[in-house]
This record gives structure tokens, C-alpha cells and sequence, in this order.
């Protein structure tokens, strides 16, 4: 039965960079407080939501980010943040380290050149200097880069990055359009006949090179269809996974089926409605129906590809919505007890599924959740900079111990 | 006079762990390495099971006026230090008993680590005679189908020969260097580690080294814990029983020289050992290879050939392996980076306190001694805030 899995979030709009391929920064919305994100989040919990996505914009932008995502965790469910990974100094990648973030998700589009084109000057380096604090304070990694005609070459050289870098996983998305204001620019990004071999060689080597290196993406079934859909080719389909397992919020808290669908249709807004209600609303299954049945155009945007091996039959889906109803009544209950026990089974598993939404064998799922109790273990919880303090504070210790032992003498 | 130069020798003690301490904090180079290792070539007798260094740089040899030239240099640095001469099989080099006198004459103290396959009698006479510190002959079994499953038919024999050769030689001129037997702790030979102890102790060793076998080490050791030797859980039961002998026989008759606390072994097969338990100091140990790079772990610092030693330690290169070490969450327990003194620095001061309250100096002395050391601390305080800031 499908069940709301994934809540993305669009903290902001506001962002740092202005980046060629999208629109986002400059329409201005207004943002919602704190308290209003946290009911969110504790409706998200209710509803049996894994992860919460923190995207934007730059979401951190926003001070409160941080409280954010430690009060997710505190409600048991995984925190992603995604980022251009400019902003993650030495401090704030200590204060992601303490909010108890799971995964922190940087874009790297390509080579230094290709990247500053596509990002502006410098981002290239900030990026990467961004990936080893992170790596510094073993908070796991991942990178996302969005394919289009610039830089389906890199691809390879993305993944040698993320490899040398310590990220995890390397994902995917070809480029879109919904981010851009002027649906005309989309040609600019879109590759030509002769290109495709071409690409699709590219992402083979970037399939052989993920197994080499261990690096999970996205799955290759998915990835071999980026060529043709980069070339102008639709991917028309009735059922995608999305609109029942994710659940896209704009920073004025508008509520949408999918980021496709943004324009056209609102199901609720989170000020008048709790998500609660608007999740479980006719509103929603029937805006859901109509899209069903006029059928879609296709994205392949990394949210689609969750379901993409397995389709799921309509039919089943809606003969069994009261079903589904009742369940997520029942699920409430299930959550309270989750929220009471915050044992380590329950977490373990959240964590597990979490990770095996990632794709990767089981293998690769328990190497990485080996790692993240290692570095729990290894490091404790200070930063480098307190750690000198305290050296200093141990040194002035010692130095009234011997000092005593002096006047014993 | 005598006990306040004894005095004076904590003191200088203590000195070189604060430097250990504080290079290591704050990656900054303030110490010359313990441990110089040379790797005279790697050519050898064997080809060991456990040991991959045979199949690395084969064409390479650090020549004998290379060698000077180092000896040149760091017998002039103020720091307490010994060289370790190992391969390969350091006794195939022609040169190696010129390379050991020079060493005498620049009063440089070696140590030499061999299989033993090429010390017959006259040549275990000039070894005795050629003024080194120490010389380690490999023993990897106390049985003979042991040691020579491991390295090759015969080893075993010649080990047990070479030691008493070296025995003998030493009991007839009456003085030497210290005979050790070094052992490497791997699946085959982890049901004989106790028994070591008794045949080496009958051939006249005076001192036992153990140390577990290291897991994948590109440069020096291309092994693996999937490799034949790597203990299973079973063996690791086995071990457990084992060292219960050995620290037992160690606590009543010494003998064995305890690097560190012999139930990490444990830890280290099962993969459990973390950076808390174990670190190793990347200021203590240097290794310089037959092609002349200097290394410590993983990447090189710099060439022997190109420029000094000195120069090679204070590299970008060497200050970027460095941080790599001090990240690195897979400690070895080898032999090389051992020096758990200078691990915590409350220890350090405190190791200091207790030996100054024992010594039975003036008061004035210890007096002059503490305000020493408070001056040394003072210095590395300001040091530390800088490096902050």
C-alpha cells in the first residue's frame, strides 16, 4: 500500500548563487516560521514519513535549519539536506555534526570549468571544500549532479570526486524545465541526435565506474533512459510512484502533488490546513486521479525513480483507498509508540529502509550504517577549534598540579 | 651528581614526549623521528607468505655513499634516535658491515632486523664484533613444519642455527649486541606463540618481540585480512589462551618486550580496533626505502637523493601524509610507531611528577628541574593559542 514516505521541504527560496539552470531565487515568496515547519514536520512523523528533505533555495540560508533537523530526528525520521555546499565552513559543518543531520547532499556538476560556468566562479572549489568538512566530521555524503548538455562528459570525473571525497552516492537527474521561468530556454540544455551515443557511453562508463569505486547511484535502468530524454524524447506515463510516496513543500508552505504538477495544482496550503488533513484529503486523491488519467509527460527526476522498476498497477491503488484511510489512522498509533520507544531496532530500521532507498546491495547498506556507528564511536562530540581550547585548559591544569608539587617540596 | 643527572634524563625524557604530544595536536613539526628505518634493498632469501616487499621496487638499492650521506646528517641532530636496518634481507648487501662501522664511528645506534639464512659462524663472529645495538632474527614458529610452511623448506633450521651461531659468538668475546627474536602473529603459528619463549630462552635470546601481521599496507605490504594467514574467529579464541600465558610468564620473568597492551592483538583480528584504543604518532617513525623516498605511511615525503633528510620531513608532502595518518581509523599495531608515552599528555606531566618525587636529588634540584618543565609547558601553551588563532 502506498504510504507517504518522503517529505521535501523547499525551505527557501533565497539562494546564494544563481545557477543557469534554475529560475528558483528570483521569485520571491514569503517563508514560514519555525513553529509552522515544525508542525510539518510533526504531521509528517504522523502520516509514517521516513525522510524529511531539506532543499531550496540554499536551506542553509535559514538559521533555524538546524533546529529543524535535530527536532526530525527527534521524531525519528531520517534529515537530508541538500546544498550547493558553499556555505559548509568548519562551524556549520560542527553544527550539522551536532542537529544529528543523516545526509548531506552536494551538487557537483562537472569539471572546475564546467561547473563555474554552470554556478558561477568559485563554486567549484567551495563545493569540494564543503565535501571534506564534511567528511571531516564523518557526516555522510552524497553528491547529485544535473545532467544536461554541458556536462554529460564529466560524469565520469564526478564520480572519480565524489570517490576521493568520501561522499557515498552519486545521483543523477537530467536537467528540467519546471526550475526555469522561460520554457524556451530549454533547447540551451538539451543535447542533439548525433549526441546521444555519445552520452550514453558517458553514463556507461559512469555504471562501471560506480560498481569499480563502490558508489551507489541511481538504477541503471533509470540512467540508460537519461540520453533519449536529454534528446527531447517524452517518457509518457500513468503511474508514477511519486505522488504517492513524496510530498513537495514550497517555502509559503504550499502543498503540492509533485514538483511537476507545482504550477497547476494545490492541494492545501499547510497555514489553513495541517498537512495531516491535506494528505488525507479528497482533494488530494482527486487532483492524484486527474493526473492519473490525463496521464504525464515524465520527469525522471530522482524523486520518479523510486518506483520505476516496479510500476505500481492503478487499479489495486484505488480499490483500496479506504483501506489506506484506516490504516493511516492506525498508523498514528504506530507512530506515538515509535516516538515512546526511540529504540535502536526501530531506528535501525528506519535507517536501513532509509538507505535502501539509495539503491546499493545489502552489502553496501550495512558497510555504511557500520560506518556511521564507527565514527560515532571514534569521535567525540567537540569541535576541532574547542579541542584546542581544552588543550590549553588542560595545560594550565597541569601547570597548577606541578606548581603545588613545588610548594610541597 | 650521579642522581641528579639522572634527574637531568627525566627531564630530557619528557621533553621529547611533549614534543611527540604537541607535533602530533597541533601537526606541527616540533620532534625528529625515534625510529629511522632503511631499507637497504628488497631483495631476499624468502618470499614469506606474509610479506609482499619482495615484489616491490626489485631494481632499486639505496647505495652505500646515500646511506653515509644520511648517517652524516642525523648524527648530528639533538635527539635520541635509532636506526633499524632492515630489506629485504639486509646480510645479502656486500656493504653492510662497511655501512655498520661508519655508523660506530658517527656513534649512531643500530638495529638490525634478519631471517637468519646467511649467518653461518664467521659471519655471526663479525656481526658480534661490528658494534651494533641489536640484532632481531625472525622466528615464526616454535616448530620446524611451521616456520617453514610460512617462509620455505629449511628456514626454520637456519633461523635456529643463526641464533646460536650468534649466541656462541657472543658468550666468546663477552660482548655484543642484544640478541632478539621478533614474531609474527598469524593464523598458522598463533597455537605456538607460548612455546617461542621456551626455545628461544634455550638458544640464549634475550629479548622477544611479538607483533601482529599488518592488513593491507600498499607500500610496504600488499596483504589482506581475506589472506591465508589472517586469524579466523576460532584462532582468535586460541590467542586469547595464548596471551594469558605469555603476559603471565612476562609478569614473573620479563623477557618479553610488551609494546602495548597484548589484548589489542584481539581487537586487531576481529577488526575491532579503534583510534581510541591505538594510535600511532605520525612524528615517531620514518622509512626510507631502497628508491631513497622517505616515508612514514602511505604517501612519500620527499627523496634522500634530491635533498636532505631534514628537508624531506618538513615538506608540504609530508605535513599532507601526516594528517592523513593522524585521520586514519585502522590502526596496525606494528612495531614502528610505538610510543604509547607521549599518547596523553596528563600522563606525560604526571610520569614526570612521580619520578621526581622518587628520585632521592636535592631539593633545589627538583626544584630547578619542575620550574623547567613549567617553562617548557608555558611555551607549548602559547604555541597551542597561536595554532588556534
Amino acid at each position: 500500500m502506498p504510504n507517504l514516505k518522503e517529505v521535501i521541504i523547499s525551505i527557501t527560496s533565497r539562494c546564494n548563487l544563481k545557477c543557469r539552470m534554475c529560475d528558483i531565487p528570483s521569485g520571491k515568496i514569503d517563508e514560514l516560521s519555525t513553529s509552522q515547519w515544525k508542525n510539518v514536520i510533526k504531521d509528517a512523523c504522523r502520516l509514517g514519513a521516513q525522510t524529511v528533505v531539506f532543499s531550496g533555495g540554499e536551506p542553509l540560508l535559514r538559521e533555524d535549519i538546524f533546529e529543524l533537523i535535530s527536532f526530525t530526528k527527534k521524531n525519528g525520521m531520517s534529515a537530508c539536506v541538500t546544498s550547493n555546499g558553499t556555505l559548509i565552513d568548519d562551524r556549520t559543518a560542527g553544527r550539522l555534526y551536532d542537529s544529528g543531520v543523516n545526509v548531506v547532499n552536494i551538487s557537483l556538476e562537472g569539471k572546475k570549468a564546467t561547473h563555474d560556468f554552470l554556478r558561477g566562479k568559485g563554486g567549484f572549489d567551495k563545493a569540494i571544500a564543503g565535501l571534506k568538512e564534511l567528511r571531516k566530521y564523518k557526516i555522510e555524503s552524497t553528491v547529485a549532479a544535473t545532467v544536461s548538455k554541458y556536462n554529460y562528459a564529466d560524469l565520469p570525473y564526478v564520480l572519480e570526486l565524489a570517490k576521493e571525497n568520501g561522499a557515498t552516492t552519486v545521483r543523477l537527474q537530467p536537467f528540467n524545465v519546471i526550475f526555469l521561468r522561460d520554457p524556451g530556454c530549454r533547447k540551451e540544455f538539451l543535447i542533439n541526435k548525433a549526441e546521444i551515443a555519445v552520452a550514453g557511453e558517458a553514463l556507461e562508463n559512469f555504471v562501471e565506474l560506480s560498481k569499480k569505486h563502490k558508489i551507489s547511484t541511481n538504477p541503471s535502468s533509470y540512467l540508460h533512459k537519461i540520453p533519449e530524454y536529454l534528446s527531447g524524447r517524452e517518457f509518457f506515463t500513468r503511474q508514477c510512484g511519486a505522488l504517492w510516496y513524496s510530498c513537495p513543500i514550497n517555502p509559503n508552505g504550499d502543498v503540492f502533488p509533485c514538483w511537476i504538477e507545482a504550477k497547476n495544482r494545490l492541494i492545501g496550503n499547510v497555514k489553513e490546513k495541517s498537512l495531516y488533513e491535506i494528505w488525507l484529503s479528497e482533494r488530494r486523491l482527486k487532483a492524484i486521479r486527474d493526473i492519473m488519467k490525463k496521464g504525464c509527460k515524465g520527469c525522471l527526476m530522482s524523486c520518479y525513480d523510486e518506483a520505476f522498476g516496479d510500476e505500481l498497477p492503478a487499479a489495486r491503488v484505488f480499490g483500496k483507498i479506504k483501506k489506506f484511510k484506516k490504516l493511516a489512522d492506525s498508523r498514528k498509533v504506530i507512530n506515538k509508540t515509535r516516538q515512546f520507544l526511540k529504540g535502536a531496532l526501530v531506528r535501525s530500521r528506519l535507517r536501513y529502509r532509509f538507505y535502501s532507498s539509495y539503491g546499493g546491495s545489502w552489502q553496501v547498506v550495512l558497510k555504511r550504517k557500520l560506518r556511521g556507528m564507527f565514527a560515532k564511536a571514534g569521535s567525540s562530540r567537540k569541535y576541532p577549534q574547542d579541542k584546542n581550547a581544552s588543550l590549553s585548559s588542560e595545560i594550565s591544569c597541569l601547570r597548577k598540579k606541578i606548581e603545588r608539587e613545588m610548594r610541597l617540596l | 651528581m650521579q642522581q641528579s643527572k639522572g634527574l637531568r634524563e627525566y627531564f630530557s625524557d619528557f621533553e621529547t614526549n611533549l614534543a611527540y604530544y604537541f607535533s602530533e595536536k597541533l601537526n606541527r613539526l616540533l620532534a625528529k623521528p625515534r625510529w629511522i628505518y632503511i631499507s637497504l634493498s628488497h631483495q631476499c632469501t624468502y618470499n614469506c607468505q606474509m610479506c609482499g616487499v619482495v615484489n616491490i621496487l626489485k631494481d632499486y638499492q639505496i647505495s652505500t655513499p646515500e646511506v653515509k650521506k644520511i648517517f652524516d646528517e642525523i648524527s648530528e641532530w639533538d635527539w635520541d634516535f635509532t636506526v633499524v636496518i632492515t630489506g629485504g634481507e639486509p646480510f645479502l648487501r656486500r656493504d653492510i658491515f662497511e655501512i655498520f662501522k661508519y655508523a660506530k664511528e658517527k656513534a649512531i645506534g643500530i638495529e638490525v632486523v634478519s631471517n637468519g639464512a646467511l649467518i653461518d659462524p664467521p659471519m655471526a663472529e663479525k656481526i658480534i664484533r661490528s658494534g651494533i645495538d641489536n640484532i632481531a632474527v625472525s622466528l615464526d614458529g616454535a616448530k620446524e613444519g611451521t616456520h617453514d610452511l610460512i617462509r620455505e623448506k629449511g628456514a626454520f633450521r637456519k633461523a635456529v642455527q643463526a641464533i646460536k651461531n650468534l649466541s656462541e659468538a657472543k658468550k666468546k668475546n663477552g660482548f655484543g649486541p642484544q640478541l632478539s627474536v621478533w614474531t609474527t602473529i598469524m593464523k598458522e603459528n598463533i597455537g605456538e606463540l607460548f612455546d617461542i619463549i621456551g626455545l628461544s630462552r634455550s638458544l640464549g635470546v634475550e629479548c622477544l618481540v611479538y607483533h601482529p601481521v599488518i592488513v593491507a599496507q600498499e607500500d610496504m605490504q600488499n596483504t589482506s585480512p581475506h589472506a591465508r594467514f589472517w586469524p579466523g574467529t576460532k584462532d582468535v579464541e586460541t590467542l586469547i589462551e595464548q596471551i594469558r600465558m605469555i603476559s603471565d610468564y612476562q609478569k614473573k620473568n620479563g623477557f618479553i618486550a610488551f609494546l602495548h597492551d597484548p589484548f589489542l592483538w584481539v581487537k586487531h583480528f576481529r577488526g575491532e580496533l579503534t583510534r581510541g584504543e591505538w594510535k600511532c604518532n605520525p612524528f615517531v617513525f620514518i622509512n626510507i626505502g631502497p628508491d631513497g623516498e622517505v616515508r612514514s605511511c602511505g604517501a612519500s615525503f620527499g627523496n634522500t637523493k634530491n635533498m636532505s633528510l631534514g628537508e624531506c620531513l618538513d615538506t608540504k608532502e609530508a605535513s599532507q601524509a601526516r594528517k592523513m595518518m593522524r585521520e586514519c581509523l585502522k590502526p596496525c599495531l606494528q612495531t614502528c610507531w610505538a610510543n604509547p608515552d607521549a599518547d596523553s599528555l596528563s600522563g606525560i606531566v604526571d610520569g614526570l611528577i612521580q619520578r621526581v618525587r622518587n628520585s632521592r636529588a636535592d631539593k633545589g634540584d627538583k626544584k630547578r628541574i619542575l620550574s623547567a618543565a613549567l617553562a617548557k609547558l608555558a611555551f607549548y601553551e602559547e604555541m597551542s593559542k597561536e595554532c588556534q588563532t
